[in-house]
């Protein structure tokens, strides 16, 4: 907290090239080791990376690879989308309002721990098979992490931006949306990182109602269709690498000014 | 607030983009409706995709060709616990569905108003063992580990009734219970000793070479049932000429899947291809290999067979008794379907 | 701004004020403050020192609204105290600037009435004055410390407070930067005219910047005296009556320190 010269980031250039030689090396080496402990085992059902990439070429010439991602994004982003719609604020309100917190977190908290694969049942009684049913599985997966991240990021607040607000007269709506929320939103932001993470984590179990597309669907296909095991690990590898363009693209997030300074000087 | 504006544009630009990419892709928005209207205004009919329910597909494939319009919406699960609480529990758009009996006599046990009003097949089970295991006769099973379908599956019965031959019980083996798509992987992993599932996953073990049929449900329990069509009674009552037409489309097409060993293979391709998404290599094996591996000609619910069910499930503890053929079977159906000649259709090439 | 009775009247004035917090026992409460007197008048720039501790942030919370007495009364400008007020503006210990707005948000935070072109001006007048022309577009995390001291400064000027209520305000800044703060902010307040009342336990600093300091003891805390600075500005900080006073204070603890010792 002394005077002392602004922080700059000098590291970048020289970690840019090792940040992707680095792991394109352990990914080579993944690959290798996946392809011949395929081959030493002998096994005949479980492929190798070039049948994976066959049948990767196979999903795409056919339309189906770009069909499943599109499905298996609009589940997510609308299960998602709104789970931030209600959590956010309904986290805001719990950290803010004792009341209310008293009144509701036991209930969130007994919710949580319950995972989406258990509320299928519901799922379907309530929903049918159509896009609905996946959508609030996903929406439930997705929406404790991120009400608990707002509610703690609230509680968590430095009391003396909210002395300064009150000593500036603010109270009510505009204190919360010139002050509780870009407070929190740093601690939200990762909240909704996670949150995002388990949303597509979930989409496997949530297109296994009778959904007929998307990623998690191909899993499910490809093991009704007999020894199509490459197709099964096609899927998985899809849900991984669109995962990773999900997390780094939340990152970007926390690029933004007005929320960088809640990650620390990196 | 240049954070809140860019996350704003950002997040509507991406729902808009991907909603209707996903409509333009998935669910045929933008494209004129078909004459007849379109399927949503059907009642769905549930399946999975295995032998046991080919004459699903079939019916609906027969019809649209011949119809040009579709009789009824089939509905593709991929397991039983999801295609039975749509069953039950959206009944309005599914009100009927092919489903394990044991299963339908025990909902109606619970009070579920369903009644059974055909079957879907005869036969087309196996029970499967590697080919390198020296199981060869039902007594080699004693303390073997074998992967049924589930609790309401006829294999179990099937299991229970040839032990009961040999003179053994349940009890000296072990049941898995494992959905049948994974049961090949588990055999090959000799993760299980043996497998018992209704085809083409039983077929599949053999066709890969390291799957030896241990018996053949049509050699030790001829006209072996284990999945039935069930209706809810309200649909029955409400509904009754269309449930008529369904049941009709079933005998007619099974008749016309057992009529020749080309109609069987024609079948095989175009289920394989539109319907179950397998490769129909699978399907033709199992619909060939031997040609009576699965029938689809005698499918009337006949009070013997069942009450034959009723006993073995009511030995082997998974119903109640409480329930019986009159209280679980519609067969005001049958006459009617009985008489129907087979599909008058050969698939064009 | 000021109103004219106010010349007369004292704008702070604190009578008979007592504070308790529950102690870890409910029945054995911690008394903080006991019998506080005290009167601030209108551009008077005011200093409480104190052992670290004893209660005079507790003081200066009550006064600012942020905490209520348990016994006694406290009035600024004509009116019992019962909350925050933005014409009387706390600067804190720990920076209270936000940091997800830039120096120029941050100052004009007060101003989101005021038309854009009033609002425009009196951010830019407030950001030449603590000496921040060039860093409008800098967000907090950018500065350094005594940077960000200056733009809470300017934040409360610009809110036009007629009352700074300042919370050890340079504690965490280093001994260069801190000297410089003071000199900006005696600077500031003969330009604005503003009352400031100033909480440091540092008496040299109390000092160099007060009209009058205000002593007070070991908790629970009362004022011990009041001593008047009556140097000319700037002080010459060698001169021995400064060093008198200075030394007259230390005393006043010194003694303070003892006495609490024996009474107790």
């Amino acid at each position: 907290m002394s005077e002392s010269p602004p922080p700059t980031l000098v590291r970048r250039g020289s970690f840019a090239a090792a940040a992707f030689v680095l792991p394109g090396i352990v990914g080579l080496v993944f690959l290798a080791g996946w392809h011949l402990a395929v081959k030493v085992s002998g096994s005949d059902i479980f492929p190798t990376p070039g049948q994976v990439w066959d049948g990767l070429g196979e999903l795409a010439r056919q339309g189906l690879l770009f069909k499943y991602i599109v499905a298996s994004l609009f589940r997510v982003s609308w299960g998602f989308g709104l789970a931030v719609l209600a959590g956010v604020p309904l986290g805001l309100v719990l950290g803010w309002f004792k009341p209310a917190f008293l009144a509701l977190n036991p209930f969130i908290q007994i919710l949580r721990p319950i995972s989406p694969i258990a509320w299928i049942p519901v799922a379907i009684l309530w929903f049918g098979v159509e896009d609905t049913a996946p959508v609030f599985l996903i929406f439930l997966a997705s929406v404790f992490p991120i009400t608990v991240s707002a509610m703690a990021a609230v509680q968590n607040m430095q009391q003396v931006y909210l002395r300064a607000a009150q000593n500036f007269g603010l109270s009510g709506i505009p204190l919360f949306r010139r002050v509780i929320l870009p407070a929190a939103l740093p601690q939200i932001i990762t909240g909704v990182r996670i949150a995002l993470g388990v949303a597509w984590l979930v989409v496997v179990a949530a297109e296994m109602i009778a959904v007929n597309s998307g990623l998690g669907y191909l899993i499910i296909d490809a093991r009704n269709a007999g020894k199509r095991y490459d197709l099964v690990v096609a899927g998985m590898v899809m849900i991984g690498l669109i995962g990773l363009l999900l997390d780094l693209l939340v990152r970007r997030l926390e690029k933004f000014d007005e929320v960088r300074w809640g990650y620390g000087q990196r | 607030m240049k954070f809140g504006r860019t996350l704003l544009f950002f997040s509507f630009g991406w729902l808009l983009l991907i909603t209707v990419l996903h409509g333009r892709l998935n669910l045929r928005w933008f494209e004129p409706e078909k004459e007849g209207g379109g399927q949503a205004h059907k009642f769905g009919v549930g399946f999975l995709p295995v032998t046991c329910h080919l004459t699903c597909p079939v019916t609906h494939f027969i019809n649209q060709e011949m119809a040009g319009e579709d009789l009824f919406k089939p509905m593709r699960f991929n397991g039983w616990p999801e295609l039975k609480e749509m069953f039950i529990g959206r009944s309005h758009e599914m009100p009927a569905s092919f489903i394990l009996a044991p299963m339908a006599i025990a909902l109606r046990e619970q009070g579920v108003r369903i009644k059974i009003v055909y079957l879907g097949h005869r036969d087309g089970s196996a029970v499967m063992v590697h080919k390198d295991s020296g199981i060869f006769q039902t007594t080699d099973l004693k303390g073997k580990r074998i992967a049924v379908p589930g609790r309401y599956a006829n294999q179990r019965l099937i299991i229970y009734r040839e032990l009961k031959k040999a003179g053994m019980t349940l009890d000296d083996v072990t049941l898995l219970e494992m959905p049948p798509p994974d049961m090949p992987a588990a055999l090959i992993s000799k993760a299980v000793d043996a497998i018992t599932s209704g085809e083409p996953f039983m077929g599949q073990t053999e066709l890969d070479g390291y799957g030896r049929v241990l018996w053949q449900a049509k050699d030790v329990w001829p006209g072996f049932i284990s999945c039935v069509l069930a209706v809810h009674e309200d649909a029955i009552r409400d509904q009754r000429p269309a449930i008529q037409q369904l049941v009709n489309g079933i005998a007619a097409s099974g008749k016309w899947v057992d009529e020749s060993m080309e109609h069987r293979m024609d079948a095989a391709k175009f289920v394989s291809t539109n319907y179950y998404n397998q490769n129909p290599r699978l399907l033709e094996f199992v619909l060939s290999k031997p040609p009576d591996r699965v029938t689809y000609s005698r499918l009337a619910p006949l009070q013997k067979d069942f009450e034959e069910i009723e006993t073995l499930a009511r030995e082997t503890g998974i119903l109640e008794g409480t329930a019986h053929f009159r209280d679980y079977v519609d067969d005001s159906f049958t006459a009617e379907a009985s008489a129907m000649e087979a599909h008058q259709f050969e698939v064009t090439k | 701004m000021v109103n004219a009775n106010m010349d007369t009247a004292p704008i702070i004035s604190v009578n008979d004020t007592w504070m308790s917090f529950p102690g870890k026992t409910a029945s054995q409460p911690v008394h903080v403050l006991e019998r506080v007197s005290c009167e601030v008048q209108a551009g008077e720039f005011v200093c409480i020192v104190g052992p670290s501790g004893c209660g005079k942030s507790t003081l200066l919370n009550i006064i600012g609204g942020f905490l209520h007495e348990t016994r006694g009364e406290v009035t600024v400008e004509g009116a019992r105290v019962t909350g925050p007020d933005p014409g009387r503006i706390f600067v804190f210990q720990e920076n209270g600037v936000f940091p997800w707005l830039t120096v120029e948000q941050n100052i004009g935070f007060g101003l989101l009435s005021r038309p854009a072109a009033e609002r425009f001006e009196r951010v830019n007048h407030y950001i030449a004055m603590v000496g921040l022309t060039g860093f409008e577009k800098s967000y907090p995390r950018e500065l350094s410390g005594g940077m960000r001291q200056r733009v809470e400064i300017a934040r409360a000027l610009a809110a036009d407070a007629r009352v700074l209520y300042m919370d050890e305000p340079f504690g965490a800044l280093d001994f260069l930067t801190r000297l410089k703060m003071r000199a900006d902010l005696i600077r500031i307040w003969q330009a604005e005219k503003k009352t400031i009342l100033f909480v440091t336990h540092d008496i040299e600093e109390a000092v160099q910047l007060a009209d009058r300091v205000l002593v007070m003891t070991k908790r629970p805390a009362t004022v011990a005296e009041e001593v008047a600075v009556n140097l000319p500005r700037p002080r010459d900080l060698d001169s021995p009556s400064y060093l008198a006073t200075r030394d007259r204070i230390f005393t006043i603890m010194g003694m303070d320190a003892h006495g609490g010792g024996a009474g107790a």
